[in-house]
């Protein structure tokens, strides 16, 4: 009884893995690399590179900027409502992509419920490199803020209440010691929210539009490359798993490193941890 | 045990699934795989076919890759004649005309009322990409009217001309080309202003069968349908000219 089922576990797992491996190999397999490499340089591919570079590290600085300190305030206050803020934060991660486009039309379009708002300030953002900014920090900021609640939960509530105790003030524990200790899991968090902010599509495509070198971002340049240039919409692909794999390498790689700068930043958790 | 079992069932499901998927060709109805300008005339014309509206472009890979695509309706000569020299499709038909109108939301924040307006600052322009249909007729009017210089105003280059329309009647761009009997649809969401004969680009949609179509019949037949007087009624009625 015991080895057939072994066996159908492990033709499951084969299954599957094979099933998701397949693809993404055949991208690299389809041209030959230094062709890969060549179509990457093309015009189109550059310009979406730099457009993608430039949207998502603007939008992945208010992710962290704001996403940080409203994680700690959800991680370590215990305030009423506080699991139904958590649950409008996780509500964007299981949204359609498509609702989330339309959805930013109906908030910030020309028509929209603050359109008119902004357009007495002489603001329009739809259709403009401010608006793939808008839908990155909109899909991508719910992975970060949600991840980065976790590991401020994670940190040991002893640390905090120590640093009180021996006299820090609540923003000198923030930095000194609860930013420290979460170093690694708000590393991950960001690296993730990062990969998915980078992978936007959905939202994108229907709130920016898709403007060579102004709103087409790497995967709408891939979707517009489609039928002009296989090539280099294959070429981008492989590039992205590239960029992927390395996101997931930082990732698993991280712990290790956490828990090496965790001694040496806090001392304290040698001691507590004994 | 109960999880392993639970397991098995999910396996055997999937199995199930891929099985049935393979075998159908139980309904005889063609699987049309047309222009997004045509997504209101063809369900008059057969509203039992199954429909896949796009790009031109798109559909054209799509069948290229191996889509079990009965019936191709493109908004442009190219494709079908490219699917016919690859030996993919039948020889393919000239089945209706079209012409492009300019249109505008109907608050017309821009207050464009000629293609001259377009060069306005802060004009927002949406258009069809390059490579889509309605994106190659819009150049090459805009390049008959020597006024491809409003190519600068362009914010978005959509992959359909639905993509144009939806932004347009949105209110989110100020302005976009699009086929003439897009405009029905929307009517009462943008105004559409016409573009001078001289400047119009020849915009023919071409139908053929696919080689090796799923369900062969049905194909033929939906063909006859759309040439006849018919359907050549509807595509009239729609605003699309004759072949």
């Amino acid at each position: 009884m015991r080895r057939p089922f072994e066996v159908l576990l492990g033709l499951a797992a084969g299954l599957i893995l094979a099933f998701l491996l397949v693809p993404v190999l055949a991208l690299f397999l389809r041209i030959p690399p230094g062709d890969l490499l060549s179509q990457l340089t093309s015009k189109a591919a550059v310009d979406a590179l730099i457009v993608s570079v430039k949207t998502s590290v603007i939008a992945h600085a208010v992710v962290l900027l704001l996403g940080t300190p409203a994680a700690y305030l959800i991680a370590t206050r215990h305030f009423r409502g506080r699991a139904l803020v958590l649950t409008l934060i996780e509500l964007p991660l299981v949204l359609p992509p498509a609702v989330a486009g339309i959805a930013l039309f109906a908030a910030f379009g020309r028509t929209g419920l603050l359109g008119g708002t902004l357009d007495a300030f002489g603001i329009s953002i739809p259709l403009t490199q401010t608006a793939v900014v808008f839908a990155v920090i909109f899909v991508s900021s719910p992975f970060y803020v949600r991840l980065a609640v976790s590991a401020f939960e994670s940190v040991d509530p002893a640390l905090i209440e120590a640093a009180r105790t021996l006299g820090a003030g609540p923003r000198r524990t923030f930095f000194r010691v609860a930013l420290p200790l979460a170093a690694g899991g708000l590393s991950a968090a960001s690296a993730l929210a990062f990969a998915r902010g980078l992978g936007e599509f959905g939202a994108t495509i229907m709130f920016a539009g898709s403007l060579q070198g102004v709103t087409q971002t790497l995967p709408l340049a891939i979707y517009a490359q489609l039928d002009l240039d296989f090539d280099v919409a294959l070429a981008l692909g492989a590039f992205l798993v590239v960029v992927s794999v390395a996101v997931l390498l930082t990732v698993k790689l991280l712990p290790s490193w956490t828990r090496f700068t965790l001694i040496s930043l806090a001392p304290s958790a040698r001691f507590d941890s004994s | 045990m109960r999880r392993a079992a639970f397991g098995l069932v999910l396996l055997i499901a999937l199995a199930g699934c891929g099985g049935g998927t393979g075998g159908g060709d139980s309904n005889q109805q063609a699987t049309v795989f047309a222009a997004s300008s045509l997504t209101e005339v063809f369900p008059q014309i057969d509203p039992g076919a199954t429909y896949n509206f796009a790009g031109s472009d798109d559909l054209a890979t799509q069948i290229q890759q191996g889509s079990p695509a009965d019936v191709f309706a493109a908004a442009s000569p190219k494709y079908p004649d490219q699917l016919y020299a690859d030996g993919l499709a039948d020889k393919p038909e000239v089945f209706a005309t079209n012409r492009l109108v300019l249109i505008v939301p109907k608050p017309n924040p821009a207050g464009i009322k000629s293609v001259d307006d377009l060069r306005g600052k802060d004009v927002k322009l949406v258009i069809g990409a390059e490579g889509v249909p309605i994106g190659d007729y819009t150049r090459t009017v805009l390049e008959n009217m020597g006024a491809s210089d409003v190519l600068d105003q362009v914010v978005s280059q959509e992959d359909d001309v639905k993509g144009v329309v939806g932004k347009v009647a949105l209110g989110e761009a100020d302005a976009g080309f699009v086929y003439v009997t897009d405009v029905k649809p929307v009517a009462d969401k943008v105004t559409a202003i016409e573009l001078p004969a001289a400047a119009q680009a020849e915009v023919t949609y071409k139908i053929a069968v696919v080689k090796d179509a799923p369900h062969h019949h049905a194909a033929h037949a939906f063909v006859e349908q759309v040439l006849g007087s018919e359907g050549q009624a509807k595509l009239a009625a729609a605003g699309f000219g004759p072949p």
